[in-house]
């Protein structure tokens, strides 16, 4: 715990002193002027720059889904019609269950990523900066790239994942233009893509844990797996609790692998559209903004509901210092 | 408004400095410096760029004033940054048209009408083919000059045919034919199927649709409930049913043209235009073939084309128009065939092109004209697109009978096109 | 087993570093594959790149892809975009996140979880929502096809503030409390005391933000017409064709694409991942 000066002695220092030490004794109720205004200093240029380029499109998108837009200019108000289309179309009830797949399926993503930023961790372990870097190649491979190569892998009649199941005697299917196992194959490459950064996540947490917490443990007799859940799990929960977050937002908004590996032809399409693919879809494809517009705010309204939870529920895990 | 370009304007001063010295920086597309007018050419094919740009030669030396640059933006992502840079005022001057969006573009009063330019200059747009002047024009307008066409012909593979000793396909070619010899090619322990049957609109179906005496669209309605439409579907998925052709399931992996080029089919309706691909494959310049679509109750292809529109907020209209006209002329159709990529849609330039392959015996795709039938389109061409392969798809992996699946499209597609009105 | 103990705990720890070897063996084995697959595609032929059933190692090795994608589009000057995209996105973040950052996790002022909702709202919009808006501003700024247009929306991250606000709140106050009695001001504070404490979560923050810049596609796209000021993500997919995408150069060029970032990742993976040990740091 954090150690407070006390306020007499402070009382009895200089004035410099004193001034600092009030700014010191938070959580005060009442904050003082001169720290509010460089907290705001703080926040002042990164909140022009979302005023800019963020809160102020956001505010003419809510408003462009409260119209019929024009593709090449003009809007007119519909009110509320687009809401209800949307949520009378049931290809949005669909999408909706797709993405909410995908959010489950990214979330085991993290699990993953701390068991191996934990190993990594070990002490005297060899070759650690070089497994870094290999995990970390998906992440830099481009999206292109990636999509064209797992379409490949999965490949129905001539894919390596077929081929290797039959090694075993067990019949592969045609994985992503199966509907019953695209939305799958997709959410494993999400996997794939995202471990090596969550991986720099749990490392750059873990590595920010004072090694003498481990040192004390150990001198104690405390084995790896209950140094991990003793100390790496309570003292990594901020960053668990922020990658959480996260993963639960990103994997909301699933996008660039449905793109890059689903082609239109796809007979399972349908079974792998996401929010934001739907999105695009209508938004840019089939000129639908207005719509398209209110689908994503709708989105958004339960990317919020979600995050909000969590922060409510933080103080019930999460150890700040 | 106000409050916004107040916002823009606090932060456009430092990147301002920025841009003017070094910083690459147009606000517009267009511009005109020291005497010369720049328009820009918007397109998305890298195999076309080499020949655009000779054309693109030509043009300035007749017109030393005016200069073009070509903006190449690749396929996936041409409509949705065109129609960004649309509502912004940065689009091309000129750019690419297809069938599926000239309508859109046209209501939407982004492109510029061309009647005033051809009517002034008495240019004759007769030269291209009749199909095409429809596709681009909307309510009686002409909105974009033609540069090149695409048929569909049945590419096969000699070999293959040879193995099975049946004779190449040719214009006697008939349905049942067809139906006979995909059953006579397919060999499963070669893992050879007689023909790819893909679900694809201008490939395959939209040929046999007009082949079957159906219809897509008519006066606004779908024609998918029509029987003669269901006919011509019918005829992929018996194929896909018999075990002639892969399924789609199997085609989303690996696509009929993959199969045709790898040899693992016979027989695929595949694009004109892909001919320069199927030159490069040794194999397939060694013994492929291509022939006119075989009849149905009677004949038919899928023509489509490309062409040159002017956008509506181009500040160079004269020399935009310049360049399309320059696009749709004798001159420029000659150097686009000779590169071999695409068939020039100027009558009697396409002779080029066809020599371009001569193993191939191109001329089939020319001699098509006369029974093309144009790529279907409306204003909201793509929401029925795709809605295609949502319902179709079944069928096309061996799942749901054909019939009811293309009922239930043109009720869904009617409602779409009830909306576009 | 009746064996000394010492011998047998010998045994256990190898043991031990034995299996977390074979995990992560197995695990990079998986990681790297389709790597590798994209390597040995550069390497063949066009029509061998498409033929089914694929070749794993080519029929023969071809060099050419790499040598064509310099000529098929502008690769130097597109790299050089991505850099300048990337520097800029990456120092914009690093200045602008830390900052607020900073002040949300470590300062009280009025209206402090208000505003921090508003932040995290900004991370909640999908991308493509806002792109005809934005475009729409980058173009009044009069900025479309020019490289500050390419970084300018992505300075500004919600996820960068919240990232280093994570790390912020887990350090111990100590240090803040010990150098405010020695009458450092705010800015100093966090400047000496804190934000040096923070390294390994700004250097995780700087390989994200640059892998992230590094591969966007949509908004250079969107911006950047000019095949002059596109960064290498939006270039390389000028390489794939309406009917028929020339694989062995998109895959050489995306090979060549990434290599730079793997470098930085490789430079910058000792920072993050050196420990802060609080007896030594220096305050």
């Amino acid at each position: 715990m954090a150690v407070f000066p006390s306020t007499a002695a402070a009382q009895a220092a200089d004035r410099r002193r004193s001034r600092a030490a009030e700014r010191g004794s938070t959580p005060s109720p009442r904050p003082r002027r001169r720290s509010q205004r460089s907290a705001y200093l703080f926040i002042a240029p990164i909140a022009l720059g979302f005023l800019v380029f963020y809160i102020w499109p956001l505010l003419e998108t809510f408003w462009f889904s409260f119209t019929s837009f024009g593709v090449f200019g003009g809007n007119t108000w519909v009110g509320g019609e687009n809401y209800e289309g949307v949520v009378r179309d049931v290809t949005v009830g669909q999408a909706l269950g797709n993405t909410v797949l995908y959010m489950l399926m990214g979330l085991v993503t993290l699990p993953v990523a701390i068991v191996l930023a934990d190993l990594m961790n070990r002490r005297g372990l060899r070759g650690v900066p070089v497994y870094r870097a290999l995990y970390f190649l998906p992440f830099v491979t481009m999206p292109a790239a990636v999509g064209l190569v797992w379409n490949w892998l999965y490949n129905g009649d001539f894919g390596m994942i077929n081929e290797a199941l039959s090694w075993f005697g067990v019949d592969g299917r045609y994985w992503v233009s199966d509907p019953s196992t695209a939305v799958y194959a997709i959410g494993a490459v999400m996997v794939w893509s995202h471990v090596g950064y969550y991986l720099i996540i749990f490392t750059a947490g873990i590595k920010a844990i004072p090694r003498d917490y481990y040192e004390a443990a150990e001198i104690d007799g405390a084995g790896p797996v209950r140094r991990f859940f003793r100390i790496t799990l309570p003292l990594l929960s901020p960053s668990i609790f922020f990658a959480t977050v996260i993963c639960v937002i990103n994997s909301l908004q699933q996008f660039d692998l449905i793109f890059v590996m689903m082609s239109p032809e796809n007979p399972a399409l349908g079974e792998t559209q996401s929010i934001v693919t739907l999105f695009f879809k209508w938004a840019f494809q089939e000129n639908a903004q207005g719509a398209a517009a209110a689908l994503a705010f709708l989105l958004m309204l339960l990317i919020a509901a979600l995050t909000y939870l969590q922060f409510r529920f933080q103080k019930r895990w999460v150890h700040y210092a | 408004m106000r409050r916004r370009s107040l916002l823009t304007g606090a932060l456009a001063a430092p990147f301002a400095a920025a841009a003017a010295t070094g910083c690459s920086s147009k606000g517009g597309s267009s511009r005109t410096s020291g005497g010369r007018t720049t328009i820009s050419y918007g397109m998305w094919d890298t195999l076309q760029v080499a020949g655009t740009e000779k054309i693109i030669k030509a043009f300035e030396a007749e017109h030393p004033g005016i200069s073009v640059q070509i903006q190449l933006t690749p396929f996936p992502s041409y409509w949705t940054t065109l129609k960004t840079a649309m509502r912004g005022g940065s689009a091309p001057d000129v750019f690419w048209m297809n069938a599926v969006n000239l309508q859109m573009y046209a209501e939407g009063g982004a492109l510029r009408p061309l009647d005033p330019f051809i009517e002034r200059d008495g240019f004759d747009m007769a030269v291209h083919p009749e199909e095409l002047l429809r596709m681009y024009s909307y309510k009686g307008t002409r909105f974009a000059m033609p540069k090149d066409f695409d048929t569909i012909g049945l590419w096969y593979n000699k070999e293959l045919f040879d193995k099975a000793g049946i004779k190449y396909p040719d214009d006697s070619w008939t349905w049942d034919t067809v139906r006979d010899a995909a059953a006579e090619l397919t060999d499963p322990r070669a893992g050879v199927h007689g023909i790819a049957a893909e679900m694809s609109r201008q490939y395959t179906y939209y040929n046999t649709i007009a082949q079957a005496g159906g219809y897509v669209i008519r006066d606004g309605r779908s024609g998918f409930a029509d029987e003669r439409t269901i006919e011509g579907l019918r005829f992929w998925t018996d194929l896909i049913d018999k075990g002639h052709s892969p399924s789609q399931s199997a085609m989303t992996d690996t696509r009929g043209r993959q199969l045709y080029l790898s040899e693992k089919v016979a027989m695929n309706y595949d694009l004109s235009a892909m001919a320069s691909q199927m030159y490069a494959a040794p194999a397939i310049k060694d013994h492929g073939g291509v022939a006119v679509l075989p009849e149905g109750r009677r004949r038919g292809t899928v023509i489509h084309g490309l062409a040159s529109a002017i956008s509506s907020k181009s500040e160079h209209p004269e020399a935009a128009w310049k360049f399309a006209k320059f696009m749709g002329s004798r001159k420029a159709a000659l150097i686009q065939a000779s590169e071999g990529v695409t068939i020039s849609s100027y009558a009697g330039t396409q002779d080029a092109w066809v020599k371009s392959m001569p193993e191939f015996g191109l001329g089939v795709f020319i001699d098509m004209l006369d029974y093309a039938v144009p790529y279907p389109a409306s204003r909201r061409t793509t929401v029925w697109e795709n809605l295609q392969p949502q319902l179709l798809g079944g069928p096309f992996t061996g799942k749901g009978g054909i019939e009811s699946a293309s009922r239930t499209l043109a009720r869904q597609m009617d409602l779409a096109l009830e909306q576009e009105k | 087993m009746p064996e000394p103990a010492a011998t047998q705990r010998r045994t256990r720890v190898d043991g031990g570093a034995l299996a977390t070897h074979a995990v992560l063996v197995a695990g990079a084995l998986f990681m790297v594959f389709p790597f590798v697959w994209q390597a040995l595609t550069a390497f063949k032929t066009m029509p061998e790149s498409v033929q089914v059933p694929p070749t794993f190692l080519p029929n023969e090795w071809h060099w050419d892809a790499f040598s064509q994608v310099f000529t098929a589009v502008p690769f130097m000057e597109m790299l050089t975009n991505s850099f300048l995209n990337t520097l800029g996105r990456t120092l914009g973040q690093l200045v602008f996140c830390s900052l607020a950052a900073y002040a949300f996790a470590r300062m009280q002022f009025r209206g402090k979880n208000v505003l921090f909702a508003v932040f995290l709202s900004v991370l909640m919009v999908p991308a493509q929502l806002l792109i005809l808006p934005q475009h729409e501003i980058v173009q009044k700024l009069g900025l479309l096809n020019s490289i500050p247009a390419l970084f300018l929306p992505g300075m500004f991250s919600a996820f960068g503030t919240f990232l280093l606000r994570q790390f912020f709140m887990a350090l111990p106050r100590e240090l803040e409390e010990a150098a405010r009695i020695d009458g450092a001001g705010p800015f100093r504070i966090f400047w000496s005391v804190m934000l040096p404490l923070v390294r390994p979560a700004l250097a995780a923050l700087a390989v994200i933000t640059a892998m992230w810049s590094w591969n966007d596609l949509l908004w250079p796209l969107v911006v950047n017409t000019d095949p002059a000021t596109m960064p290498i993500s939006a270039g390389l997919t000028s390489l794939e064709g309406q009917f028929m995408t020339n694989y062995p150069v998109l895959m050489a060029g995306s090979l060549i694409g990434s290599l730079p970032m793997i470098v930085l990742y490789l430079l910058l993976q000792r920072h993050f991942v050196q420990g802060i040990a609080l007896s030594g740091s220096k305050g």
